[in-house]
């Protein structure tokens, strides 16, 4: 019974969204009831998972691991998700989306990403996998009467389900290569030359690249965010990102630990394409949906360029980099939901024009967080790229760290052009006054944590270095 | 010795063929039948090397399940019009850059398993631990609901995930539908159900009001 610590919050969640179930199809019209519970659901399983938290241990055959790093993205993921639905309430409320199956599929793709995270074997991070992209199908297509959300979920099917094909047969050549699915055996076998497994290794590689929107498998970023409902946006840009880049780490850190020579270059491709192209693509973009969608592809570029460093400093510099990535777009979607005028949701950059004016709270809120977003000084965006490029420079990839701060600039002018747009054009639109305290709470804890990192940066820094 | 050859290159002389009929037979339904028979060869194939349960599975689910449902599909679509177009009329543009872009892979392919060695005792690096003395689906019952117990699980709860986004994509609540109680149609008095009135001559009775 001691072992049941070990997955004591994978069960509690499991058990959880399951009762929740069947509240929802039991009661009529209960939407309401079943996001409560969900609210509790997601809090019971951050503090099942601190309780419960026990030193490095293996289960199931070696395939499940129990660590410092699994808590920690685990526990983000979970509170991620919380602010994600605690925001979105009003919009999905004025949407008519109150489908009490829409919480539920997200626990489960929690539960999904809970297993990526922990995996420790090819099979059990598969069907993680599947789990999770599995609901992300569904919740795209959620709104099944707007065309353009059933778009989104039929094309973001295609292509992932092909991703996960091929990601599927590099783990097929894996195993075939290697003799074993376990990532500790994997390692051990990879010391010696192995050029099957490096066939392999790419395999995976794209396939993970895809669920994580890094160029050149973007292509489908720009239309899912745009198509699907807001709502269902936040959610895949904040939470499933978590999981990619946890699952990234966990891969080149373990099993492909030894064949580092190999990765890296790819890595680098990676890392420099998806850069300039969130950099360059965002430029022409109208919609701030899709403005955020070349955004989260440009800072997935410099979330890997950590990664691709290959060092314990990478890897945490990158852990750093996509926590303050989430605190960032947490708080640049709450403040993309209070773009609503007489219940319709605004998406257009020019209906900002003269925020300032009208409502200098939310102006003044979006320029905290895309000056942040941007990388300017004082602000905890910025300190997310220091580290990454400190950790670049350590280990003298010189060409990644200029490329990396060039594409910084570039990609600064469309930041600024939306602040330059709230600040000094002429005002057009009055949004309806804002009295929704959850959006409030979540946009307020966002700026004040970019504004106070500067102050205690050392309470992330020290949590991300104890994970490795 | 020499029988098991011969229904070797029976079977896969058969599934080889069958599966040059899939892809070249001008009707759809003849492709499906194809794929059947050419699923029933492969399945013997595999009991032939010893794997039971895997053929048995490729018969339950492939044939029993998988082919059936593609002749139902089948069936609903209006072949003989599609038919036309596909095959008779002009011709595709895409096999000459699709045959490019498959050989290509096909000798990349070539390059690695070229470079393939085997390791020394491949099985041994596998955790599991393998006993040749009992059959092949006595083994996975063995692991099944033990080592594996995980897996298994976590497969059901995508089936159920799939069950739930199925019915959220597809279901549609119908208003004013008439359905069955059967409660209040058997407990239905006459007195509740039936109204005695006096028709007056020339005037008739008003209804439903």
């Amino acid at each position: 019974m001691e072992n049941i610590n070990i997955i004591l919050p994978e069960i509690f969640l499991f058990l959880g969204t399951c009762t929740a179930l069947m509240v929802g199809v039991f009661f009529k019209n209960s939407y309401n009831i079943v996001i409560k519970f969900t609210y509790l659901i997601l809090l019971f399983s951050i503090i099942s998972i601190f309780l419960s938290s026990v030193e490095t241990s293996e289960f199931f055959l070696m395939s499940f691991v129990r660590d410092p790093f699994a808590d920690f993205f685990k526990s983000l993921i979970l509170i991620s998700c919380f602010f994600v639905l605690l925001t979105s309430q009003q919009f999905i409320k004025d949407q008519k989306i109150l489908k009490f199956e829409y919480p539920i599929i997200i626990l489960l793709s929690i539960l999904g990403m809970f297993f990526m995270v922990s995996s420790n074997d090819l099979i059990l991070f598969y069907l993680g996998l599947e789990l999770q992209s599995l609901s992300l199908y569904v919740l795209a297509a959620i709104d099944r009467n707007n065309l353009r959300s059933s778009e989104a979920g039929i094309k973001y099917f295609v292509l992932s389900a092909l991703s996960s094909g091929l990601l599927l047969y590099g783990c097929s050549l894996l195993y075939g290569f290697t003799g074993s699915t376990n990532f500790d055996l994997i390692q051990n076998e990879l010391i010696t030359k192995n050029t099957g497994a490096v066939f392999a290794m790419v395999f995976i590689l794209v396939g993970l690249a895809f669920k994580v929107s890094a160029v050149p498998f973007h292509m489908w970023t720009p239309d899912v965010y745009e198509g699907s409902p807001t709502s269902i946006t936040n959610f895949f840009a904040v939470v499933p990102k978590i999981a990619g880049i946890a699952v990234i780490i966990r891969f080149m850190g373990k099993p492909f630990d030894n064949i580092l020579i190999e990765w890296q270059s790819i890595m680098i491709f990676l890392s420099i394409a998806s850069m300039i192209l969130g950099a360059v693509a965002a430029i022409g973009q109208n919609n701030i949906k899709r403005l955020m969608a070349y955004s989260s592809i440009g800072h997935i570029g410099y979330a890997l360029a950590g990664i691709s460093t290959g060092t314990v400093s990478g890897y945490s510099s990158t852990v750093i980099y996509i926590t303050i990535y989430i605190v960032m777009n947490l708080g640049a979607f709450g403040c993309i939901y209070l773009m609503r005028k007489d219940g319709l949701y605004k998406e257009q950059i020019s209906d900002l024009s003269g925020l300032s004016k009208k409502q200098p709270l939310l102006a003044v809120s979006f320029l905290i967080i895309f000056f942040s977003l941007a990388g300017i000084p004082p602000l905890g965006g910025f300190f997310a790229k220091f580290y990454v490029f400190m950790s670049v420079i350590e280990s003298e990839m010189y060409a990644l760290a200029i490329i990396g701060l060039l594409t910084t600039v570039i990609s600064a002018f469309y930041y600024i052009r939306v602040i330059k747009i709230i600040y000094f054009d002429d005002a057009k639109n009055n949004f309806d006054e804002n009295k929704n305290f959850n959006i409030n709470l979540t946009v307020f804890l966002s700026c004040v944590i970019l504004l106070g990192f500067l102050i205690y940066p050392s309470i992330l820094n020290n949590t991300v270095q104890s994970l490795f | 010795m020499i029988a098991h050859t011969i229904f070797f290159y029976f079977f896969s002389f058969i599934a080889i063929f069958s599966a040059l009929m899939v892809i070249t037979s001008r009707s759809t339904i003849n492709s499906v039948f194809f794929l059947i028979l050419d699923f029933i060869s492969i399945g013997c194939l595999f009991i032939m090397v010893g794997a039971e349960f895997l053929g048995m599975i490729l018969l339950i689910v492939y044939v029993g399940a998988v082919a059936v449902l593609f002749l139902f599909v089948v069936m609903m679509l209006n072949v003989a019009q599609q038919k036309q177009s596909w095959f008779i009329g002009k011709k595709s543009t895409h096999i000459p850059s699709g045959l490019i872009v498959g050989v290509l892979i096909f000798l990349e392919l070539l390059v690695v398993i070229g470079g393939w060695k085997y390791k020394e005792g491949i099985a041994s690096s596998s955790s599991i631990i393998i006993n040749k003395d009992i059959s092949n689906t006595h083994q996975l019952g063995n692991v099944m609901y033990t080592d594996y117990i995980l897996y298994f699980q976590l497969s059901g709860i995508i089936l159920l995930l799939s069950m739930i986004g199925a019915i959220v994509l597809t279901y549609r609540k119908r208003e004013n539908l008439k359905r069955q109680n059967y409660f209040t149609q058997i407990s239905r008095e006459k007195s509740s159900s039936i109204e005695i009135k006096k028709v007056e001559f020339d005037k008739g009775v008003k209804i439903d009001d």
